[in-house]
């Protein structure tokens, strides 16, 4: 081996033993074990629960309806008791990734129904408590652990050998004072990586062996990616470990740096970009939709009113046939409007959350998971199509006599009850993450090079 | 000599750069949170009043929606304010009251957002414990502890100089964070935040509350570094107790009590119900058969036979309402064994703890909830369904001449306003907690302190 080399290996061994020996490795690996472990199983039994769910709503839907009337047809009078009741309408099925990486997957635990109009249902989260924090789902624990781990192996490299003394001995040693913080930053990645790899690998053995899930081969390449950008994000972590290593000479001092900067980075800044996402993109609430709807609806009635002032008409009624195609449009601009809205709400947040590498790690893994803005995005559109065969076939209907209407409508029902959502493509689920990697990579080199740019000026004395 | 310790112990703590760092920093944040906060209070009201004239428009003499009110102090502590539906439709031919709809927030679900509770129970327990950790730890490293206990001073002295020491400093960083969050969000929320009587009494309980956190962190704080002998042992032990109690439990403690606890899908309790209702009313169109046929054969007049109609409807609604009420109740005792199980696993965390207690002060918590829900109920079986009931029995189907003006008139639904006392004492249980923490914390500090090798 050239002696160059086998410095750098030097270098980066004598990082992983004294990791090993002070105990951190083996505490990183049975910590975030521990916690992958957990947090699969209570993600795995809340994918179960919401399947379970799910298909007790699709049995629901082929319950028959009752629908009947009975008429009192008296000698001196009449009058009737009738009565319609149906069913439930229907849910969407969770991804299976979601018991890694839940992503926006909760918000769609809430039923729509769709006509001319896309009504969607309230969330069904009955056990509130779990909304009040975050879910603990592998993003969760990649953000504060792997980030938390990567400070510990990369804070005190630089300052606990200057204590020590041995920073001085080490650059006696014909090295570049840069190559010394590569390598350095080789040994703590490995240190933190190696745990990190085994840890994740028992998560995904476990939702395969004991719930069947992530076990075909495209989960696979799936997770390996997710992996990946973690990886990539615990690398970041190990950059500002060394960063703040450089910029200060104790190691208590550089401790509590740097988690005030965890901290800042961690859990304010992702929250701080999505409410900027939020203040540049407002979007109309639903029950500002409903009220344009409405708004709209009364208007129509109000101009046939006063195209017909002989008749008294009662505002609480269905719009008539000629004026209804119109109220169908309005329907249809209106609701675009909103899911318009709050899909680009949702394309604003992803761009900003790349202004922090937690923002980045969260949006990250939920594109490649499938449960990330674009799913949630195909979701809404999925309504969007099947509204708008809905329309054209109550359109057409009002052509037709009212047996002939019935029928189509019906038709136009089945049509859009085979209608699935779209999965995502493993190539646009990695298109889509670009952003998150892009800016993960981004602070890894800034970090990387403010690390190398501080060391030089170090004073080892 | 005990002020002469404090005094060094808060000239120390002043000029830290932990807590000039944490100055600066929850002086840029705490004015942001509070503002999108009040921001978002101000859409939310207007929201409210878009939604009571909707429901004006569309409620009939079959079906109303009722709304929660907001709660008061929602900018300060969100809670399940949120999360939980709060409109929830009445209907007269149904005994399901269900919620007509919901916002879509799937950005929330990524980042909830930060209010005060998330300031004080995240960011100013940490910055406790950072204050706190090398107490002890940090004057033994430098030598300041032999001095300090070469003069003739009980270590309780020492100790209780130490822990005001930290909390002095703290509980002014909270007055000043609590009334700079409390100023912006008086004056952008633009008076929709009432901050008079009950709701201002509400918030010094609150600041008391929080108080009562820290004093836990900063006893948690000193009783670890007077068991180790380096302060940097003493912060990372300080770092990963509060990761976990702070940040991983709370997270992870409700879903492991719902996987311990299980109960049956929302939809399988959806489907029960509809089942049992379709069933009545199938039972209830047999006997409206049955009956026309008889009044028909016994050649009654129209009147008997809607006085025969009305009678035979008043009953099976009442039979449904039975019928499905006891369903609602049994799922709601199993939720709520659920969620009381979530609570006592996770209650010993102090976030968890401060969080329940900020629930009942503010009306964003779930015990007020399940009063709104109880009140929503109480208005169906009091108000609602006699109401409906009785303009059904006034109209005479037969003529035609239903007057399109009778509408019903209901009184508003009275939603629970709990009085101060009211709230603190669903408040009492986390609160205990959190003071037998703060206790037995104080307990352990001064036991490690008593034995503590200064050498």
């Amino acid at each position: 081996m050239e002696p160059g080399r086998r410095l750098i290996w030097l270098i980066a061994k004598k990082e992983i033993i004294a990791n090993i020996r002070n105990f951190k490795t083996p505490v990183a690996l049975v910590t975030m074990t521990l916690l992958s472990l957990l947090s699969a199983h209570a993600l795995a039994l809340d994918y179960r629960n919401r399947l379970n769910n799910w298909s007790v709503n699709c049995d629901s839907q082929r319950d028959p309806s009752v629908r009947g009337s009975v008429s009192y047809d008296l000698s001196d009078g009449k009058f009737s008791h009738g009565v319609v009741f149906g069913n439930r309408p229907p849910i969407q099925p969770p991804q299976p990734f979601s018991a890694l990486v839940k992503g926006m997957d909760a918000e769609m635990d809430r039923t729509v129904s769709v006509s001319q109009r896309i009504v969607f249902g309230a969330r069904q989260d009955e056990l509130a408590a779990s909304a009040l924090f975050d879910t603990p789902d592998t993003s969760f624990v990649v953000k504060l652990l792997v980030s938390l781990f990567a400070l510990m192996f990369s804070l005190d490299t630089v300052t606990r050998e200057r204590e020590f003394g041995t920073l001085r001995a080490m650059l006696s040693q014909p090295i570049r004072r840069r190559e010394l913080i590569i390598f350095k930053s080789l040994g703590a990645s490995i240190c933190l990586l190696a745990p990190f790899a085994v840890a994740y690998s028992v998560e995904v053995i476990y939702l395969q062996l004991a719930h069947g899930l992530l076990s075909d081969r495209q989960s696979l390449v799936r997770a390996l990616l997710i992996f990946g950008l973690a990886s990539l994000y615990g690398v970041v972590f190990v950059h500002i470990g060394l960063f703040i290593s450089t910029i200060t000479t104790r190691t208590r001092i550089a401790v509590t740096t740097a988690l005030l900067i965890w901290v800042t980075i961690v859990l304010i800044l992702p929250n701080a970009s999505m409410l900027l996402a939020k203040l540049l993109t407002p979007t109309p609430s639903y029950n500002q939709l409903n009220a344009r709807l409405w708004e709209a609806h009364r208007r129509i009635l109000q101009g046939e009113s006063e195209a017909n002032p002989a008749a008294r008409l009662p505002l609480a009624r269905p719009v008539s046939i000629q004026s209804r195609p119109r109220l169908y449009e309005i329907e249809r601009q209106e609701t675009d409007n909103y899911l318009k809205s709050k899909k680009d709400q949702n394309r604003r947040a992803r761009l900003f959350s790349a202004l922090s590498p937690a923002g980045a790690l969260t949006f990250g893994s939920s594109d490649l998971a499938g449960t990330g803005v674009d799913a949630y995005n195909s979701y809404l559109e999925l309504f969007r199509s099947r509204r708008d065969v809905m329309i054209d076939a109550l359109k057409r209907s009002l052509d037709l006599t009212p047996q002939a209407g019935d029928k189509l409508t019906q038709e136009a029902r089945q049509t859009i009850a085979n209608k699935e959502r779209r999965t995502e493509t493993l190539g646009a689920s990695l298109r889509s993450s670009i952003i998150s990697v892009t800016s993960l990579l981004a602070w890894a080199v800034f970090f990387g090079l403010a690390a190398c740019w501080r060391f030089k000026r170090y004073d080892v004395r | 000599m005990f002020r002469t310790i404090l005094r060094r112990e808060l000239q120390e703590t002043g000029a830290s750069f932990t807590l000039l760092s944490a100055l600066v920093a929850l002086t840029i944040l705490v004015p942001l949170s509070a503002y999108i906060q009040a921001r978002y209070h101000r859409h939310v009201v207007e929201d409210y009043a878009i939604r009571q004239s909707i429901h004006q428009t569309e409620s009939g003499s079959q079906s109303i929606i009722l709304i929660r009110p907001i709660p008061p102090l929602a900018p300060f502590y969100n809670g399940a304010y949120d999360s939980l539906p709060d409109e929830f439709r009445l209907q007269r031919d149904s005994a399901i009251t269900n919620p007509p709809g919901g916002d879509l927030t799937p950005l929330d679900w990524l980042f909830p957002k930060i209010d005060l509770s998330f300031i004080i129970g995240v960011l100013m327990t940490l910055l406790t414990i950072l204050l706190a950790h090398d107490t002890i730890a940090g004057d033994r490293e430098q030598g300041a502890l032999k001095l300090i206990l070469a003069s003739p001073i009980q270590k309780r002295t020492v100790l209780a100089a130490k822990l005001t020491g930290v909390i002095l400093p703290t509980t002014v960083i909270l007055v000043y964070v609590v009334s700079l969050y409390t100023t912006v969000v008086t004056i952008f929320s633009r008076g929709t935040v009432d901050l008079s009587g009950a709701n201002l009494s509400a918030l010094t309980v609150f600041t008391l509350a929080a108080i009562i956190v820290l004093m836990v962190t900063v006893a948690l704080g000193v009783a670890v570094s007077a068991s180790v002998n380096r302060s940097s042992r003493a912060l990372s032990l300080c770092a990963s107790i509060w990761i976990v109690i702070i940040l991983i439990w709370p997270t992870l403690g409700p879903h492991l009590a719902s996987s311990l606890k299980p109960v049956s899908s929302p939809e399988a309790f959806q489907r029960d119900m509809i089942t049992k209702e379709k069933e009545l009313i199938r039972e209830e169109l047999a006997e409206h058969r049955k009956t026309a046929a008889d009044l028909k054969a016994q050649q009654v007049g129209v009147e008997t036979a809607w006085q025969r109609y009305l009678e035979l409807r008043r009953r099976w609604i009442e039979r449904r309402n039975e019928e499905i009420g006891r369903l609602v109740r049994e799922r709601k005792k199993q939720i709520r064994d659920q969620q009381a199980f979530a609570r006592r696993i996770s209650l010993f965390s102090p976030y968890v703890a401060f969080k329940e207690v900020l629930g009942s002060l503010c009306g964003t918590g779930l015990e007020s909830y399940d009063e709104f829900l109880a009140a929503v109920e109480r208005y169906r079986h009091q108000e609602f369904i006699p109401k409906s009931l009785d303009l059904l029995s006034r109209q005479n189907p037969w003529l035609n001449a239903a007057n399109p003006d009778d509408r019903l008139q209901l009184r508003p639904l009275r939603a629970p306003s709990p009085t101060l006392s009211q709230r603190l004492a669903t408040a009492t249980w986390p609160l205990s907690i959190l003071i037998a923490e703060m206790v037995i914390l104080a307990m352990l500090s001064v036991l490690s302190f008593e034995r503590y090798d200064v050498r």
